[in-house]
């Protein structure tokens, strides 16, 4: 079975943690950048030919994912491709999900008819096993198959494609940018099609001037009644990464082992730019309790409930609590951290004090000293 | 095929059994045994010879290869993969004249693989051991080389003289010229050991590879043979002094003793890489490390993948190990994908590959000087039964 994947890397905003970057390219558990987690769902369910669909601020996507050699995609036929934007009639960028496929159209419509297209966030954060998604697909003989996790909608939080079933399992609703109640299903941002078929409905759109995904193919054409929906209810953990809060949240949730081995490995391994860094090294006045971390950090000071990336420095005396660090910080001695973002480089210099509150994280900025 | 003209080539040896390490060597070649939480042995002077500069490897595998040429692969951790570039796995072969079979020594080795470094028409050829830990620059040992208009240059250290009679020793003049070389002398004349790392011309290796082999009271070894051929012909060899931590591991004691010096705060040697001085390695899928509420952690190394509930301190816990609830670790080495099960007690031992120690067992004893040779060991796989002892010294 041919299948093709469509990654599309800039489906969200985290505050300052995208001012230059896109999603896709957001650090996440470690030593991973949230896009690993759907190069390496589909890689692992054998899909080889990949395009990346990004708006803007790519550059540092590109560096991470490169010519794609980590998730074995440096291929000669097939492999990945960036589809980065060019200027569009009307607009300067792509307006939504459609637009960015019919500029991609060439991509779309590469080899063989009858593929299947599997196409998914970089948001939303899963350890899935695409060909199961990609059988049951098959077997429902459906136009579009919608993934979808129970138990997120809970009447508050924004879905961006809420489906509800009735008694038989077929959908009684469809909802779109709506707290919707817990009696919903909430889209994990990932379908399959066929490719024929979404390529001739990127066409019928886009001649319209609808370019969304969500609301005007899923939502309008099944109001219409010119699409067949099969809806596939993930079991595994699934983390809505759609707000800083919830990006910060996320993150610490890994500490707890069943949600992170479910995350990194209950399928497949997650696959990353490997860097080359010691083992991390934990010193004489080191006290630690409850964290996880990445390669190449030296710890000396108090660590405690926190997820640490590659070659962080922890200094004598130091309390970090509750905190997520990113690459190479630096936490000079005696500093105290507690619900703080670090991004990437950034130094806290000794005895600074910094403090957020738990649904509101303070975030430094790549680079900063403090 | 067209291959690109190379100034420099490295061969590194990689076929040793390396008896000495025991049951850690059993299934697997010396160069392939874990070192320092997730590297291999052979990874040091892999990437020593890419952060020289020196990109065409020849790697030449003889005794239990399987894991050795999996975790070579097509050197693509060490960025040995590309189009001008190459890290080639060398086993012996068969041949129409029958000069071929196992590789008889070392020098043997090389000359069984002539072809090999033809295709490259290099000018310098850098020999290679699989078993030492250490950081080099050969770009600097192989300028040394040119500059003093030598045929071989080798690597020396400067040993004490009570230690000197356990190596080959080289004799030198004032100048560092070599007028003598000694295999392992009762009455040393210098503390100049060989390091096994060699700067040949190739023209001149080739001669006497091929002299060599034609000699059938020979044993075709580099130390025994081309060197002591070498000085007797009236070529010039130098002897390059190097001042770095160098370890030959390959001895438990010394094993054990190598990865002690990577601990610390300034440790006696510092993986860390600092600029060209990284240490490569193949890397594993493997999620972050983590360490419990509970767990206690002190002058240790914990590398990705592993998770800790108990008590390490001054230890390695490679790569994918656990250390389960009211377990103790402590002066051990650690190899990747261990499990120590609760209240398990391991001291002063290096646990082998995806061995297994049970609940509430104990292996080995306190660390004290005087017994510092008795480190308990477990081979790749063994598995210390719940409740059961592994005495001091002892092996499974």
């Amino acid at each position: 079975m041919k299948v093709m994947g469509i990654i599309f890397a800039n489906d969200g905003a985290l505050d300052a943690l995208t001012n230059n970057r896109t999603t896709a390219s957001v650090p996440f558990g470690g030593r991973y950048r949230q896009v690993d987690f759907a190069l390496s769902n589909l890689t692992a369910a054998g899909v080889r030919h990949i395009g990346i669909i990004s708006r803007h601020h790519y550059q540092s996507l590109i560096n991470h994912i490169g010519a794609g050699e980590e998730w074995g995609l440096e291929l000669e036929e097939g492999g990945l491709e960036f589809l980065t934007p060019y200027a569009m009639s009307a607009t300067d960028s792509y307006r939504g999900k459609l637009e960015s496929l019919y500029s991609a159209m060439n991509f779309l419509t590469y080899g063989d008819e009858d593929e299947y297209v599997i196409m998914t966030g970089s948001t939303i954060l899963c350890n899935i096993d695409m060909k199961d998604v990609l059988a049951s697909h098959i077997a429902s003989g459906k136009d579009i198959t919608v993934v979808t996790k129970t138990g997120i909608a809970n009447g508050e939080k924004k879905l961006d494609l809420a489906l509800k079933l009735d008694k038989k399992g077929d959908v009684a609703d469809i909802a779109v940018d709506y707290a919707a109640s817990a009696d919903y299903l909430a889209s994990m941002d990932i379908f399959v099609l066929s490719k024929k078929w979404l390529a001739n409905q990127v066409r019928e759109h886009i001649a319209r001037n609808l370019f969304h995904m969500d609301r005007d193919l899923v939502l309008g054409l099944w109001q219409k009644g010119e699409v067949s929906i099969n809806v596939y209810q993930f079991p595994g953990v699934v983390l809505y990464n759609e707000s800083v809060s919830e990006y910060f949240n996320n993150t610490l949730a890994l500490i707890d082992s069943k949600t992170r081995r479910d995350v990194f490995g209950y399928n497949h391994p997650v696959f990353t730019r490997v860097r080359d860094r010691v083992p991390t090294y934990y010193g004489e006045t080191s006290e630690v309790e409850d964290i996880v971390l990445a390669d190449g950090c030296m710890i000396e000071g108090n660590v405690k409930n926190s997820v640490l990336f590659r070659n962080v420095t922890v200094c004598a005396g130091a309390q970090v609590e509750d905190c997520v660090v990113m690459n190479d910080a630096v936490i000079g001695e005696g500093a105290k951290l507690k619900y703080v973002i670090l991004d990437k480089d950034v130094t806290v210099h000794p005895g600074a004090e910094l403090y957020g509150a738990p649904n509101h994280p303070v975030i430094i900025k790549r680079g900063e000293s403090v | 095929m067209y291959f690109q003209k190379k100034r420099c080539i490295a061969m590194l040896l990689a076929g040793g059994q390396g008896s000495r390490l025991k049951v850690l060597t059993e299934n697997t070649a010396k160069p392939a045994v874990p070192f320092g939480g997730k590297y291999r042995i052979i990874d040091f002077p892999l990437s020593n010879c890419v952060n020289s500069g020196i990109d065409t490897v020849g790697i030449l595998t003889q005794y239990q290869p399987l894991e050795l040429n999996e975790y070579i692969g097509n050197g693509q951790p060490w960025g040995l993969n590309k189009t001008h570039s190459c890290a080639q796995v060398l086993p012996p072969y068969e041949r129409h004249d029958k000069k071929s079979g196992w590789y008889k020594g070392t020098a043997n080795a090389i000359y069984q693989n002539i072809d090999f470094i033809e295709r490259f028409d290099p000018e310098y050829v850098v020999v290679l051991g699989g078993d030492h830990i250490y950081k080099m620059d050969y770009s600097a040992m192989v300028d040394y080389h040119v500059k003093n208009g030598a045929s071989c240059t080798i690597a020396v250290r400067n040993v004490s003289l009570e230690e000197a009679s356990r190596f080959g020793i080289m004799n030198t003049n004032p100048d560092n010229s070599v007028y003598e070389f000694e295999e392992k002398p009762a009455q040393p004349k210098s503390t100049k050991a060989s390091m096994g790392i060699y700067v040949f011309n190739w023209s001149t290796l080739r001669e006497f590879l091929i002299a060599d082999e034609e000699d059938p009271n020979s044993s075709n070894d580099f130390g025994k043979n081309i060197i002591p051929n070498l000085l007797n012909a009236g070529h010039k060899l130098m002897a390059y002094e190097f001042d770095g931590y160098w370890m030959d591991v390959g001895t438990i004691q010394s094993l054990w003793e190598a990865n002690m010096d990577v601990l610390g705060k300034e440790p006696v040697f510092d993986l860390r890489g600092t600029k060209n001085a990284t240490i490569y390695a193949r890397n594993n899928a493997l999620p972050s490390s983590y360490i419990d509420k509970d767990a206690n952690v002190v002058n240790c190394f914990i590398a990705e993948g592993s998770e800790v509930y108990g008590s390490v301190r001054h230890s390695i816990i490679s790569i994918g190990c656990t250390v389960g609830e009211n377990a103790v670790v402590e002066d051990s080495v650690v190899m990747p994908g261990v499990v120590i099960e609760p209240g398990a007690i391991v001291r002063h031992a290096i646990l082998g590959e995806n061995s297994r120690v049970g609940r509430n067992a104990v292996v080995g004893g306190a660390f004290k000087p005087k017994d510092k040779k008795k480190i308990s060991v477990t081979s790749k796989g063994a598995v210390v039964e719940a409740n059961t002892v592994l005495l001091p010294g002892d092996m499974l």
